[in-house]
């Protein structure tokens, strides 16, 4: 079983930032987007998360995949909740408004008079839906691709996690190629003597059972190996004095500089939205004209 | 002997998470096939039963990262992102079964098993409902849709994975748990 990172260097602007620097930014971003539900303010953030997005020069091919789950959760969230079901809008939109279809609709040949009770302003915050999840989808779902899993652990030590926790990680991204060819192996071996995986028939719960000789032996396989890992870090002395890198990140004006813009996305958005009072969910007058209101 | 504590997290606990994590993701990417019968694109993921038994066997921390740093492994193999809050919600169905680590001596015990199933119960359904509840505060879903939409097809195929091959997870562990010596 082949594993293979999505992530090359692809010489791009995202590149040349700090990956430290990048998740800061990643996560000013979330929070200060998902204070908003005025369309002006969701449409500066998804702008910024679109060209934060483009900035990293990933083809359409590679990502499409990421996309389509996004497809999928805006399509629930969006076209079902809000606009066929009529619920939801999180308590943001205010009750009443103005109804798409006031008068109802008959069904012809079953004279059955249907009225959908979708209002301009609900149609209003599926827009704004679209701008939030869509900005916030471009900056987490570009982060596979553009940054490199060896800098994992450094990353997050440099981000204030203690050495264990960041060791932990960079140890997973080591394991998981090597539980991946244990994976291979098992199957193989389990296969030679007459398991098929194709043909597991039954019901859901006999096909997880049947599971069960594929998950089990690399399961207590890797136990048994971690055991051996332990002891030798052990005999090395891990954990009784701070961790040495062998990757070292330095920031440079750039870092700072978009260190600088996040403090300001969230400083900025927790003022305008606390302080002013701004960002509540708010319908244009040119969409309430369509309605004719 | 030294006592054992419930939020160590040392060498070995180290170890254990890295290898839950990358076990988790590997695991989860190689039975993404077996598919719900008759549900659409909905895949189940006997893999979700690694962290839970990752915690049971070696506590809530282990569990925990095994969970979290698993789902974002697995996310990004699959190019699908970053998905912070499904990630907690992973975690947390790792860390809830390990609460109840320091208890256990005897994996293949009955009473063991079934207490470890009631936490299994717990873990998934506090973890699956914080992931499903924050989609109310990024995405400005309502109560109804993140139930329907989120929750319960979350959760039904996470139990059901968790409560068969935990279990199962368990006696393997319990043959050979002796040979550690730990």
């Amino acid at each position: 079983m082949l594993v293979t990172w999505r992530y090359r260097f692809r010489n791009s602007l995202m590149d040349r930032f700090d990956p430290r620097a990048r998740w800061i930014f990643s996560l000013a971003f979330l929070f200060a987007a998902t204070m908003f539900w005025d369309a002006r303010f969701l449409l500066f953030f998804f702008l910024i998360g679109f060209a934060w997005y483009f900035s990293g020069r990933t083809a359409w091919r590679e990502t499409k995949r990421g996309w389509k789950l996004v497809g999928f959760l805006l399509f629930v969230m969006i076209v079902v909740n809000t606009i066929i079901t009529g619920g939801g809008a999180g308590g943001v939109v205010p009750p009443g408004g103005l109804q798409v279809w006031p008068k109802g609709t008959t069904i012809p040949l079953i004279n059955w008079h249907f009225h959908y009770g979708l209002t301009y302003e609900r149609l209003w915050f599926a827009i704004c839906q679209l701008l939030r999840i869509g900005g916030i989808s471009a900056i987490f779902l570009i982060i596979p691709y553009t940054m490199d899993p060896r800098v994992y652990g450094v990353t997050f030590r440099g981000l204030g996690l203690p050495d264990s926790f960041a060791y932990s990680m960079e140890l997973a991204f080591r394991y998981v190629p090597t539980l991946a060819r244990d994976f291979g192996t098992t199957f193989d071996a389990q296969r030679a003597r007459g398991y098929e995986i194709e043909r597991v028939k039954g019901g859901i719960v006999k096909q997880i059972i049947r599971i069960a000789p594929l998950i089990v032996p690399v399961t207590m396989n890797s136990i048994l190996t971690g055991e051996d890992v332990t002891n030798a870090m052990d005999l090395r002395c891990f954990g009784t004095r701070p961790r040495t890198w062998l990757s070292k990140l330095t920031f440079h004006w750039q870092d700072y500089a978009l260190i600088a813009f996040s403090i300001f996305l969230l400083v900025g958005g927790i003022v305008t939205k606390y302080a002013f009072h701004t960002g509540n969910f708010w319908v244009p007058d040119f969409w309430l004209r369509l309605a004719g209101g | 002997m030294q006592k054992k504590s419930l939020w160590k997290f040392g060498t070995r606990e180290v170890v254990y998470s890295a290898i839950g994590a990358a076990l988790y993701a590997v695991l989860a990417i190689a039975t993404n096939w077996l598919q719900i019968p008759s549900a659409g694109n909905v895949s189940f993921r006997p893999a979700v039963a690694i962290p839970m038994f990752f915690g049971v066997a070696f506590g809530p921390i282990v569990g925990f990262i095994a969970g979290f740093l698993g789902n974002i492994i697995s996310d990004l193999i699959a190019g699908y992102g970053f998905w912070f809050w499904w990630d907690l919600g992973n975690g947390l169905m790792g860390l809830i079964p390990g609460l109840i680590f320091l208890s256990l001596v005897n994996y293949k015990d009955i009473m063991t098993i079934l207490k470890a199933e009631l936490f299994v119960i717990i873990g998934v359904l506090v973890g699956m409902g914080v992931a499903a509840i924050s989609e109310m505060w990024v995405s400005g879903a309502d109560i109804n849709t993140v139930i329907v939409g989120n929750f319960i097809p979350a959760v039904i195929p996470n139990l059901i994975n968790g409560l068969i091959l935990v279990p199962i997870l368990m006696i393997a562990y319990a043959a050979i748990v002796q040979r550690s010596g730990r």
